[in-house]
C-alpha cells in the first residue's frame, strides 16, 4: 500500500530550521566545552568547521549567548594566560551545565524524531 | 593593529561593554583577522570581515553592555583527556537516556531476561544431566552390561550369574566387573529400626569406582563365609545420622532383616552409588549356576558394570560378554520364566552415562535446540528494537560526531548503552533462572537422573552472563555500525521512515519483518510442541489401563520372612483383608503380590497342552498371588468364564484366571476348562492390565489365589488395595490401625491411592509438557512483547502521519485498521512458517507422544488461533494510541 499525503503546513520545515538553531545555540557551545575548556574564537571556529553547514551559525550571538550561559551558571569563564600568546578567555562548562546539555540532548532525540517524519511526509 | 580601540569605535553610538568584553572581543577580531590572512586575503580584504564581526556584534551591544563583574583567576586549560575520560559520564548519559526511554528500556531488558533466563534453566539442566563427568574414577571406560535372550521382548536391565562367573574368569576386552543390587532393608540393632535401601555389592565395585574410605576399610576380600557376621560398609550420611559420627563405629555389629553384620568401614562423604539414597553397602558373592543337565540350576539377576580396558570399545566388550554367556552353564526351564523364551544369550553394553541419563537425552536435547531458538529470537527482537530507534538517533549520532566526539568515542557510548540494558536483561535472566532452579527439583520425576547435579553454580553463571553479553553485544552492533559510517546507514536512512510490516522498501525493513514473522514462527513450532505433549500427557491419563483407579487406597505392608512365615502372612493378610471388608464405605478389599506400579513381579515357566491338541510347550507368564476380591477391588475386565469366588478355597479344586494375552498366546478357544501347571483350572480370562507403563508390552499373566498356595503367601510384601465408596485416603489412619492390631511387627508403608500410583507414573511426561509449555510460553511473551515494542514505535514513528489522517477526516477505527493490519500481515507469514515447520519438527517428537499424531490438526489450529490472540492483544495498546493520537498536538 503506497501512502499519499498532501501537506497543509509547507512552510514548517523552514520555521523548524530556524527552531533548530535558535534551540541549539546553547547545546552547542555547551557541547563543545563538555571535554575541555575553550576561548569564545576557537569555539565560533569550530562550530563553523565541524557541522560542515549542517548548522549556520552567526557570530554575532555567540559571546551573548556566553554571557547568558554565565549568567546561568552553566559555563565559566577565566582568563589565562600562557608565555608568548595572547591573554584568552576559556570557558569551562559548570555540573549545572552537564545536566542541561544532558537534558537538551534528549530534547533533541525527540526533536530529530519529529524532524524525520516532516521529511517523510514530503517523500512520501 | 589596535583591536580594542576598533572595537570600542564600532560600538561608538551604542553602550559600550565593559572593559574586559572589549578585550576578548578584541581578542576574536584579531584572530580573525589573522586567519583570514592566512587564508590569503589581503590585508585590506581581511580587515573588511572583521569589520563584519564588529558590526554584529554592535548589533548585539544591549546583551553586550550588561555584563556582571568577573572573577579575576586564572586557570589553565587541561591537558589531554585519557582513554577513560568522559567513561563515567557515557554510563551517566545511558542512565539518562533509560531514564527518558524508560519503557523502551525495559521491554529490551524484559526480553532479553526471559531469553536470558530460559536458557540459562536449560543449561544448567543439560550441563548437570548429561555433561558433567559422573564422580568416579576413569567414568568414560565404566559400561553398564544388560543380557537378554534372542528373541526375548523384555526389556534387559540386568546380568545373570552364570554369564558373569564365565566372563569374569579371563576377560580380555575389560579390566574388572562388577555386580550389586539395590533393596529395602530393615536395619535393627542400632537406635530405632528403620527401613534403608541397601546396595549389596560384588568387592570389585568399590575398587572399580576408586572409592576411598572415611573410616575403616571397605570390601577387602570377595567373600566372608561361614557363621562369621558380614561385613557392611555404611555410606557416610548414615554413619553421621544414627552412630553420630563416632570414630568408633568399626567392630559395631547390627542386623539386616535379621541377619547379623559388623561395620567394617564408612564411604567417603563424595561417594553415593548408585545414588543419595543408599545407606549402607554389604557384600554379594555371584552365586554359581550349579544344577544337573540344564535343569533345575540356580538364576541370579543384578545390575553389573565392567570397566573397559583402553582402546576398548563398548560393543567389542560385549561380544565377549556374549561368547562367554554362551559358554555358561544353562540354568534351565527358569530361563524361560526370566527372559520369556530359551534364546541365546545376547549381551549389550552402554556407557554409564548414557544407562543413566539416555532415556532423557533425546528429550534435554529437544529442549536445548527449543531453547537456543528462543534466546535468538529475543535477541534479534531486541536487535530490532535497537535498530529502530537507532534510525531516530542517527541526527544526534551526527551532531555529536559534528561536535567532535571521535568515532571510537561515539562507539564506546552506543556500546555501554547496550551493554548496561543488556546486562540489566542478563542479571534478571539470571534470577529469573535460579528461581526457576528451586522450583524444578519439585517438578522432577523422583527417577528423573542426576537430579541432584542441576544447580547454579559458577559454571552456569558465567554461562548466563556470558550469553546477556554476546546478545546484548549482538543486538547493540547495528547502532554502532551505523554509527561508524558502514554503508548500514543509508539502508537505515530510509528505513527509519519506513512503517514496520506497512512497507518493505528498505531492507532493513524488511529485515524486521522477516525478524518478528520468525518470532512468530518459533512460537508456533515451540507451541505445537508443547501442545502435543500436553495432549499426550492427557491421553496417558486417560488411557484405559484395564483397571479403575478411582477410589482405590492401595498400601505395601512389610511382613518380612524373619518374622513371618508364609503361612502366618497368608492368616495375616486374610484377617486384614475381612477387617477391611467391615468398614463402613469399603466396596472392596484384597491383597496381592503385585499391583499395578507396584509390587513384586513373580516370573514362572511351566509346561501347557498344546493348541489344538498339539505336543505340550513351555509357557512362561508373570505370576499374581492375590485374594479373591481383587478383580473387583481394582475394577478388572472378566471377558470370559468368572472371576475368583468365596468358594474357591484349599480344599476345592485348585484354579487359574489367565489375561487375554496368555489365553491368546497358549489356549484353545474356549479356554474354560483348560487345565495346566500342577492341575489348575482356567476359570476365567481377564483383560489385560497394564502393570507398567501405558505403551509396555503386556506380558503372558495368571492369577492364582493365595489360600490355594500350598506354600502359602510367599511375598514378603504385600499390597492391600481397598477400593471405596468416598474419598479413600480417609481410610489411610484407620488401614494403619488395623495392620498394627493384627501384626505388631509389620509395617505400613506407601500407602497412596491408586490415582497418586498413576500420576507419580506420569511425572516424566509430565515434566516434559511442562517444561515445554513453559518455554513456548516464553516464546509467546517475547512474540508478543515484540510485537507491542514494534507495534507501538511504529505508531509514535507515525504520529504526524496517522495526525495527519485524522485531521483529514479518518474515523479512530480506520485508524486502528492501520496498526492491525500491521499485525496481521507479520502474524499470518510467521503461521504459515511456523506451522510448516512445526508439521516436520513434530515427527521428531513421536517417540515422545501417546495417543496423538504428531499432525493432530487440533493442535494446529488450536495455536494459529492462540497465536492470533496474542497478536490481537499485542495490538490493543498501541492502537489505542494511534486512535488517540491529537493532531493538533503533532502537527503544530
Amino acid at each position: 500500500m503506497r501512502l499519499y499525503i498532501l501537506w497543509p503546513y509547507m512552510s514548517m520545515p523552514n520555521e523548524l530550521a530556524r527552531e533548530v538553531k535558535r534551540g541549539s545555540t546553547e547545546l552547542l557551545i555547551l557541547a563543545l566545552i563538555e571535554d575541555r575548556p575553550r576561548h569564545g574564537y576557537e569555539i565560533a571556529r569550530l562550530i563553523g568547521e565541524r557541522s560542515e553547514g549542517t548548522i549556520t551559525y552567526h557570530v554575532a550571538s555567540l559571546y551573548p549567548t556566553l554571557y547568558r550561559l554565565e549568567d546561568r551558571n552553566l559555563i565559566e569563564g577565566r582568563w589565562v594566560e600562557k608565555a608568548g600568546q595572547r591573554r584568552r578567555r576559556y570557558y569551562r562548562i559548570l555540573p549545572e551545565g552537564r545536566k542541561v546539555l544532558a537534558s537538551q540532548r534528549s530534547v533533541w532525540e525527540g526533536f530529530f524524531l519529529a524532524l524525520d517524519r516532516v521529511v517523510k511526509l514530503r517523500q512520501a | 593593529m589596535d583591536w580594542k580601540a576598533r572595537v570600542r569605535a564600532a560600538f561608538a553610538s551604542r553602550t559600550i561593554p565593559d572593559d574586559d568584553i572589549v578585550e576578548e572581543l578584541a581578542q576574536h577580531a584579531a584572530s580573525a583577522f589573522e586567519a583570514a590572512r592566512a587564508d590569503g586575503c589581503d590585508p585590506a580584504e581581511a580587515g573588511r570581515r572583521v569589520e563584519t564581526h564588529l558590526a554584529a556584534w554592535a548589533g548585539q551591544s544591549a546583551m553586550l553592555a550588561r555584563r556582571p563583574s568577573r572573577s579575576p583567576a586564572v586557570e589553565p586549560p587541561a591537558a589531554a583527556a585519557p582513554w577513560f575520560a568522559g567513561l563515567g559520564y557515557d554510563v551517566h548519559y545511558t542512565f539518562h537516556v533509560l531514564r527518558r526511554q524508560w519503557t523502551h528500556a525495559a521491554v529490551i531488558a524484559l526480553t532479553l531476561a526471559l531469553g536470558v533466563g530460559a536458557t540459562t534453566v536449560l543449561f544448567s539442566v543439560a550441563y548437570g544431566v548429561l555433561l558433567k563427568p559422573m564422580p568416579w574414577r576413569d567414568a568414560d571406560r565404566l559400561i553398564r552390561v544388560y543380557e537378554t535372550r534372542q528373541g526375548s521382548t523384555r526389556k534387559p536391565t540386568f546380568l545373570t550369574n552364570g554369564t558373569y562367573l564365565a566372563w569374569n574368569e579371563r576377560p580380555a576386552t575389560i579390566e574388572n566387573l562388577a555386580g550389586w543390587s539395590v533393596y529395602p532393608a530393615a536395619m535393627t540393632g542400632v537406635g530405632q529400626a528403620e527401613r534403608v535401601r541397601v546396595v549389596e555389592a560384588t568387592a570389585s565395585l568399590f575398587s572399580m569406582l576408586g572409592a576411598q574410605p572415611t573410616l575403616g576399610r571397605l570390601f577387602a576380600t570377595a567373600a566372608d563365609g561361614g557363621a562369621e557376621p558380614s561385613q557392611v560398609v555404611l555410606s557416610h550420611q548414615l554413619w553421621q545420622r544414627k552412630f553420630g559420627g563416632a570414630r568408633d563405629v568399626v567392630g559395631r555389629p547390627l542386623q539386616i532383616d535379621g541377619q547379623p553384620y559388623r561395620v567394617v568401614g564408612v564411604a567417603s562423604e563424595a561417594f553415593a552409588f548408585p545414588d543419595r539414597e543408599v545407606l549402607a553397602y554389604i557384600p554379594f558373592n555371584v552365586p554359581p549356576v550349579g544344577g544337573k543337565d540344564g535343569q533345575g540350576g540356580t538364576i541370579s539377576m543384578f545390575a553389573a558394570l565392567a570397566k573397559l580396558r583402553p582402546g576398548v570399545t563398548p560393543a567389542q566388550a560385549a561380544a565377549e560378554a556374549t561368547a562367554s554367556g554362551r559358554s555358561a552353564p544353562d540354568p534351565g526351564l527358569v530361563t524361560i520364566a526370566v527372559f520369556g523364551t530359551k534364546g541365546q544369550v545376547q549381551v549389550s553394553a552402554v556407557p554409564l552415562l548414557d544407562s543413566v541419563v539416555g532415556e532423557v537425552r533425546p528429550a534435554l536435547l529437544m529442549f536445548l535446540v527449543a531453547v537456543v531458538l528462543l534466546l535468538a529470537v529475543a535477541t534479534a527482537n531486541v536487535a530490532s528494537l535497537q535498530l529502530a530507534r537507532a534510525t531516530s538517533r542517527r541526527r544526534e549520532i551526527a551532531i555529536r560526531s559534528a561536535l567532535g566526539a571521535g568515532g571510537s568515542r561515539l562507539t564506546r557510548q552506543l556500546l555501554v548503552e547496550n551493554l548496561v540494558v543488556g546486562q540489566i536483561g542478563g542479571l534478571a535472566g539470571l534470577l529469573l533462572a535460579a528461581v526457576l532452579l528451586r522450583v524444578l527439583p519439585s517438578l522432577a520425576p523422583a527417577d528423573f537422573p542426576r537430579v541432584a547435579d542441576i544447580g547454579l553454580d559458577w559454571r552456569v553463571a558465567l554461562f548466563s552472563i556470558g550469553v546477556s553479553l554476546a546478545a546484548s553485544l549482538a543486538f547493540g552492533l547495528a547502532p554502532v555500525l551505523q554509527a561508524r559510517g558502514v554503508n548500514v546507514s543509508e539502508a537505515l536512512a530510509e528505513d527509519g521512515l519506513a512503517p514496520v510490516g506497512g512497507h518493505t522498501r528498505s531492507k532493513t525493513a524488511r529485515a524486521r519483518l522477516l525478524i518478528m514473522a520468525g518470532q512468530i514462527a518459533t512460537a508456533a513450532v515451540l507451541l505445537v510442541g508443547a501442545v502435543l505433549l500436553t495432549r499426550s500427557f492427557v491421553a496417558l491419563m486417560r488411557a484405559d489401563r484395564g483397571y479403575d483407579p478411582a477410589n482405590v487406597l492401595t498400601a505395601r505392608l512389610l511382613l518380612p520372612d524373619s518374622s513371618y512365615s508364609a503361612q502366618r502372612r497368608s492368616e495375616l493378610v486374610e484377617g486384614t483383608i475381612e477387617r477391611l471388608k467391615q468398614l463402613p464405605g469399603v466396596r472392596a478389599a484384597a491383597v496381592a503380590s503385585r499391583l499395578p506400579l507396584a509390587g513384586a513381579e513373580i516370573l514362572s515357566a511351566f509346561p501347557v497342552p498344546g493348541r489344538r491338541g498339539g505336543r505340550e510347550v513351555s509357557a512362561h507368564a508373570a505370576l499374581r498371588q492375590v485374594s479373591p476380591g481383587y478383580f473387583a477391588a481394582l475394577g478388572l475386565r472378566i471377558i470370559k468364564g468368572r472371576g475368583f469366588a468365596e468358594t474357591d478355597t484349599a480344599a476345592s479344586q485348585q484354579v487359574v484366571i489367565v489375561n487375554r494375552t496368555f489365553a491368546a498366546q497358549y489356549l484353545d478357544d474356549p479356554p474354560i476348562g483348560v487345565r495346566f501347571a500342577f492341575d489348575r483350572e482356567v476359570v476365567g480370562v481377564v483383560d489385560d492390565v497394564r502393570y507398567g507403563g501405558v505403551g509396555d508390552p503386556v506380558q503372558p499373566e495368571m492369577y492364582l489365589l493365595s489360600r490355594q498356595l500350598k506354600s502359602g503367601f510367599t511375598v514378603e510384601e504385600p499390597m492391600v488395595l481397598v477400593r471405596t465408596a468416598g474419598n479413600p485416603l480417609l481410610l489411610a489412619s484407620t488401614l494403619r490401625s488395623i495392620v498394627r492390631q493384627m501384626a505388631p511387627l509389620a509395617a505400613v508403608e506407601s500407602v497412596m491411592t491408586m490415582e497418586d500410583r498413576v500420576w507419580t507414573s506420569l511425572a516424566r511426561p509430565r515434566l516434559y509438557a511442562v517444561l515445554l509449555g513453559g518455554f513456548a510460553a516464553f516464546a509467546l511473551a517475547v512474540a508478543g512483547v515484540g510485537l507491542f515494542g514494534v507495534l507501538s514505535y511504529s505508531v509514535s514513528l507515525r504520529a504526524r502521519e496517522i495526525g495527519v489522517r485524522t485531521s483529514l477526516g479518518a474515523t479512530p477505527w480506520s485508524i486502528i485498521g492501520l496498526v492491525v493490519r500491521q499485525a496481521s500481515v507479520v502474524t499470518a507469514a510467521g503461521l504459515i512458517v511456523g506451522l510448516g515447520a512445526a508439521a516436520m519438527l513434530a515427527r521428531s517428537l513421536s517417540s515422545l507422544l501417546y495417543g496423538v499424531a504428531p499432525s493432530d490438526p487440533i493442535t494446529f489450529v488450536a495455536v494459529a488461533a492462540l497465536l492470533a490472540v496474542v497478536a490481537v492483544v499485542a495490538c490493543v495498546v498501541p492502537a489505542r494510541r494511534a486512535a488517540r493520537v491529537d493532531p493538533v498536538r503533532v502537527l503544530r
